[in-house]
């Protein structure tokens, strides 16, 4: 017992009727459960259409079959299934498919749902504290290390930050705003 | 400015733009209270969903919204060795003067190397878009005087290590 | 200032001043100098005689590898018997000077050298010692010489600061001279690693004729015998010089023991001073970011408010 440091434990956790157990999930909007098998399926279909090079029905399919109510692997799943799509479009096209998305009907909050795509795609390879990096401890290290700069992430992040950039030329910033306080997350 | 990092700054600075849109909000749980719902945890619906902006491994931006508060913490890129202790000099360096540069955290959210707290009183009494282009030229100076001072180093080093050993020659 | 003096400055300086032929003072001096050398001048007797005293942390070691022969080589006559708390003592009768200026900027020269000379005779040691091998080596061809001549002498050790030392190993074609030395820091042993890298690298690029450097953390194999001796730890580095034929010759050695001597604290005095600057750089570019800063701040409008009458004043 005595080895316990009550100083440091949150009371507020312990108390349901407090602040901090704020239940958030009534915050939430209803979502419907899915299995990961069926995003998994969605996200053959996705694929399908890709190869068939229609980029543009296949990114907004995949954005509007957006799994909010899957669990982690299912939302992994169609994760790397959007950013497949996104690394497979060009430059210049991005633009006017994210202008032809933006015009039709649901276009705006298709483009929330990307804009979800793309900072979770960036948070995805950098979770905090896993990528510190470590300098040898003996040795002339600045020689041999040159190439930590610009890893295989780099490239998707470039790609991702194009997207980036585009979608908010055309749907403006209230996209990051709505990705920032949209409780169905992806 | 090189070609990658100019996508990078714009999408820190509309993300960061966005992040901004901060109102005063008093605390729940103390009465007559005022404190960033982002440091205190408090209020988990005060809080908004984190957003991470990231170039590579090894620079990224972290975005902590909040309804009164935002935490933003930068990860400076560091090739080396050198470049790593420079960075650590450097923003110690800052985080020492905290008090002068208002919005500087004083201490780094783990895992980057500088931190900044933006609270609704701040965006308040100073303009919003001179902040976001704080933070940018912060982003694109110190990067700049990181490898300027390493290219001194280097320079330095050659010049010295020669200088001493031309006497033998 | 790029290169250190080898000659203390202070003593230089004090003992030109009264060697000017200035009336003679009562001088009581404690004078410090690099690695821990402290000299004292001293004029105990009459104003007139003045007494210079050394005392260095390693003297015994220096004795061991043949001081007392070098410094009475260099100073004969002044010799006295050391002072009380000092390792060696020299006493100069301001009356009794030797003629002509020449001759005597060479006895300021060669006082103001003293702890150079001091330190100096296990270099010498050493060097002689290389000769002689060179001579024995040159009977052999390089398969059958004997193993002494091969190997070559043993490894002098000169404790010249606390955790510090200098070692010195003569060989029959080169003389190796390795400097252990502590970082206090990590960014002095990241600095220092740069400007090490830069010593090894000098002689391929610009110094062909420098002596090689080389620097690592745990003990060359020259010190492998010799125990106690830290090792693998990233604050203590080992730089050896290899000395070659053509620095050892006899009107070189002067020049080069002096220089070699002034290594560690030339080192650490760049480290320091890279330091300082990076400093000053940070301090400015902080005072850059304050001012962008500052300007996020509206510029709150100064009004002039008038009375009435037309007076101004300033809400306190």
């Amino acid at each position: 017992m005595s080895v316990t440091n009550w100083r440091t434990i949150n009371i507020d956790a312990l108390d349901p009727d407090s602040p901090y157990n704020f239940d958030l999930s009534t915050l939430t909007p209803s979502v419907l459960p899915i299995a990961s098998s069926e995003v998994q399926s969605t996200a053959n279909q996705i694929r399908q259409l890709l190869r068939g090079g229609d980029g543009e029905g296949a990114l907004r399919g995949a954005l509007d079959t957006a799994p909010y109510g899957a669990d982690e692997r299912g939302k992994e799943i169609h994760l790397a299934a959007v950013i497949e799509i996104l690394q497979s479009i060009r430059q210049s096209e991005m633009t006017p498919i994210l202008n032809r998305i933006y015009g039709s009907e649901g276009g705006s909050e298709a483009l929330d749902v990307l804009m979800k795509y793309i900072c979770r795609g960036m948070a995805q390879h950098s979770s905090p504290g896993s990528a510190v990096s470590s300098p040898q401890a003996t040795g002339f290290s600045q020689m041999g290390s040159r190439n930590l700069g610009g890893g295989e992430g780099s490239g998707q992040m470039s790609v991702l930050l194009s997207w980036h950039e585009k979608v908010v030329e055309v749907a403006g910033l209230g996209c990051i705003m709505r990705v920032m306080t949209d409780r169905r997350t992806v | 400015m090189s070609q990658s990092l100019r996508p990078y700054l714009q999408c820190v600075r509309s993300s960061v733009t966005a992040a901004l849109s901060l109102s005063n909000f008093a605390s729940q749980v103390a009465e007559r209270h005022n404190f960033p719902e982002i440091e205190a945890g408090y209020s988990p619906e005060a809080l908004l969903n984190p957003l991470t902006v990231a170039r590579n491994d090894h620079e990224r931006v972290f975005i902590e919204p909040s309804i009164n508060s935002v935490r933003i913490s930068i990860k400076i890129k560091q090739a080396d060795e050198i470049e790593h202790i420079l960075v650590h000099k450097f923003t110690r360096f800052l985080t020492q003067r905290a008090e002068a540069f208002f919005i500087l955290r004083r201490k780094p959210v783990k895992g980057y190397d500088i931190s900044f707290l933006i609270t609704n009183f701040h965006t308040e009494e100073m303009l919003k878009h001179k902040l976001v282009d704080f933070i940018i030229q912060f982003m694109e100076e110190v990067d700049k005087e990181i490898s300027e001072m390493k290219l001194f180093l280097n320079a330095r080093a050659r010049f010295v290590a020669e200088s001493f050993l031309t006497p033998f020659d | 200032m790029l290169l250190l003096d080898y000659q203390n400055v202070l003593i230089e300086s004090l003992l030109k001043d009264r060697f000017s032929g200035a009336p003679p003072v009562a001088i009581d001096q404690v004078v410090s100098d690099f690695d821990g050398v402290t000299f004292h001048i001293s004029t105990p007797e009459s104003k007139s005689k003045i007494l210079i005293s050394i005392s260095v942390r390693c003297y015994k070691e220096l004795v061991q590898y043949g001081a007392q022969a070098v410094l009475e080589r260099e100073y004969g006559p002044y010799i006295v018997d050391p002072e009380s708390g000092y390792d060696f003592s020299l006493l100069v009768d301001l009356e009794n000077l030797p003629e002509g200026q020449e001759a005597r900027d060479d006895l300021i020269r060669r006082i103001s050298l003293l702890k150079r000379n001091a330190m100096a005779a296990p270099f010498e040691q050493a060097f002689d010692e290389f000769e002689a091998l060179q001579e024995e080596a040159s009977k052999y061809t390089s398969e059958s010489a004997p193993q002494g001549v091969k190997e070559g002498g043993e490894v002098r050790a000169i404790h010249y600061r606390e955790q510090e030392a200098i070692y010195i190993k003569a060989s029959h074609d080169r003389v190796t001279v390795i400097f252990s030395t502590i970082f206090s820091d990590e960014t002095d042993r990241v600095f220092g690693k740069v400007f090490l890298q830069e010593f090894v690298d000098a002689r391929k690029r610009a110094i062909q004729n420098a002596p090689q450097v080389l620097f690592r953390n745990d003990r060359p194999l020259e010190l492998s015998h010799i125990p106690g001796l830290p090792s693998g730890k990233g604050e203590i580095g080992y730089i050896t010089f290899v000395l070659f034929p053509r620095h050892l010759q006899r009107k070189r050695r002067e020049e080069v023991i002096s220089h070699i001597q002034t290594f560690r604290d030339y080192f650490h005095y760049h480290i320091k001073a890279s330091k300082a600057y990076i400093h000053s750089r940070m301090r400015r570019r902080t005072a850059d970011f304050l001012q962008v800063l500052r300007r996020a701040r509206p510029e709150a409008e100064e009004k002039e408010r008038k009375t009435a009458s037309g007076r101004s004043f300033r809400v306190q």
